[in-house]
């Protein structure tokens, strides 16, 4: 065993001097890919930071003297192989916070659990039918003592320990904590590449196989998100994104850490950026409520 | 008393008859009767709902005014100029520095210093620099990189607080 172990440390010593013999590009040693892979690999788009096209959309907000907005590409989903139209500019407060992942951890859970109410019920020997009399005199039969024939000890007796009727898992993450936990997902996105900004939500036909040769074209990932704001969406994209698992269309008051985590990449409209940068700034300079927020107070944003 | 009666008797008439009741026993106001409002007989205006208005609270803090130098309360605005330090302390959502002393069990005084952005290690070292020429000797401080703070053992908030705004943070 000694001499196996000596063997596998020396072939694992062996792999890493290669690797770092022949280059950045060599993948760890310790990856398993499948034989059978199809598909290319992602290529690395340029960053929006030193191109030429214009910058078509400032932040609304002051942005922060000692920071600078980050830059993404606005593209289009008219057609498969549009150019970007340009670069627009994203409040660095809301999508370039400090990635804090136990933050993010604590968001999913919370929303995992807070809906959660478990049915599970088993009856305790009080619940199980029968049982009332004492089976056979305390003294003097030669068998235990026994009270009821349904004490956990017997067979087909309540269980002691069970779990006890409708169980709520609820509990309320503090505001700003949910709120941080949207600007860091979203920031996350942003850093790895899969955050995309799309001027609008037209596309000339209702097919979904439309939307995913564009996904598949663009590399935009496995399943893609798309948000926008607003009760009406055009019906093109309805129809597309009806049947299809992977391509989701919700509403901006609807996004959340789950389905951001869940969908590899995210699309989002100037209006919804404009939208969310609004609502999640607007925490960051908020008095503690007086009375909850659902009341009116004179400038609600 | 017959007399008191029948005056009690003639004044309770005249006040339930309509046709003999003035407008100060007891009736309710009433303005034009408008053919346009229908048989209700009430004017609904929404026009006096600004008196309800302004009594609604803000919900955003409001920036301060520009002052030049420290205000009358002594609070002293951050500088125009950024400092060219390769760290940033940003204020609280009132305006403050974000300085905080903290005690526990009643004997372990220490210090936090929040929203630190940049280079927290440099930060790290001017604080112990600085605590150093104040007391003589180095305070132990804990470096929380994951929540962007500082801790100092002892209790130092208002020689931070003023230090800081030197900087001009």
């Amino acid at each position: 065993m000694f001499r196996a172990t000596l063997a596998i440390c020396g072939r694992t010593v062996v792999k890493r001097f290669i690797s770092s013999v022949s280059g950045e590009s060599a993948l760890p040693s310790n990856l398993r890919l499948p034989p059978n892979l199809i598909g290319v690999a992602p290529q690395k788009r340029a960053s929006p930071c030193g191109s030429d096209l214009p910058v078509l959309r400032r932040c609304e907000a002051d942005v922060p003297a000692h920071l600078a907005p980050a830059q993404m590409w606005l593209e289009s989903l008219g057609s498969c192989d549009r150019e970007p139209l340009g670069v627009v500019d994203l409040h660095p407060d809301v999508f370039s916070v400090p990635v804090r992942l136990d933050i993010l951890h604590d968001v999913e859970v919370w929303q995992r659990n807070f809906k959660r109410i478990s049915h599970a019920k088993v009856k305790s020997r009080a619940e199980v039918s029968g049982g009332g009399r004492k089976p056979w005199n305390q003294k003097g039969s030669g068998r235990a003592r026994h009270g009821s024939i349904r004490s956990p000890l017997w067979r087909g007796g309540g269980v002691a320990h069970g779990p006890r009727g409708p169980t709520s898992y609820y509990y309320m993450l503090p505001m700003k904590v949910r709120v941080q936990g949207l600007k860091i997902a979203l920031t996350a996105k942003l850093a790895q590449d899969y955050l995309h900004i799309v001027d609008s939500l037209e596309i000339p036909t209702p097919d979904p196989h439309y939307l995913l040769d564009l996904v598949k074209h663009r590399q935009w990932g496995d399943s893609v998100l798309i948000v926008d704001v607003g009760d009406e969406f055009p019906q093109n994209i309805l129809k597309a994104t009806e049947d299809l698992k992977t391509v989701n269309i919700i509403p901006a008051i609807g996004l959340n850490v789950h389905s951001m985590l869940k969908h590899e990449s995210l699309v989002l409209t100037l209006e919804a950026v404009k939208f969310l940068e609004k609502k999640l700034l607007w925490h960051d300079v908020r008095y503690a409520p007086l009375y909850p927020f659902k009341l009116p107070y004179s400038d609600l944003p | 008393m017959s007399l008191t009666v029948c005056r009690a008797a003639r004044v309770a008439y005249r006040a339930f008859n309509p046709a003999t009741r003035s407008l100060s026993t007891g009736a309710c106001l009433r303005t034009e009767r408008n053919p346009a409002e229908g048989s209700r007989g009430f004017i609904v205006s929404t026009e006096e709902f600004r008196f309800v208005e302004r009594l609604i609270p803000p919900s955003r803090i409001p920036t301060p005014p520009e002052h030049e130098g420290p205000a009358p309360s002594g609070w002293i605005p951050p500088s125009a100029t950024l400092p060219s330090l390769p760290y940033m302390i940003r204020r609280s959502r009132m305006h403050n520095v974000p300085v905080y002393s903290d005690i526990k069990h009643g004997n372990q005084h220490s210090t936090l210093l929040r929203k630190i952005e940049g280079d927290i290690w440099a930060l790290n070292k001017d604080v112990k620099e600085f605590l150093l020429g104040l007391t003589g000797k180095e305070p132990p401080t804990q470096v929380n990189e994951v929540t962007r703070t500082i801790r100092i053992k002892g209790q130092f908030d208002k020689e931070l607080k003023e230090w800081l705004l030197k900087k001009g943070f």
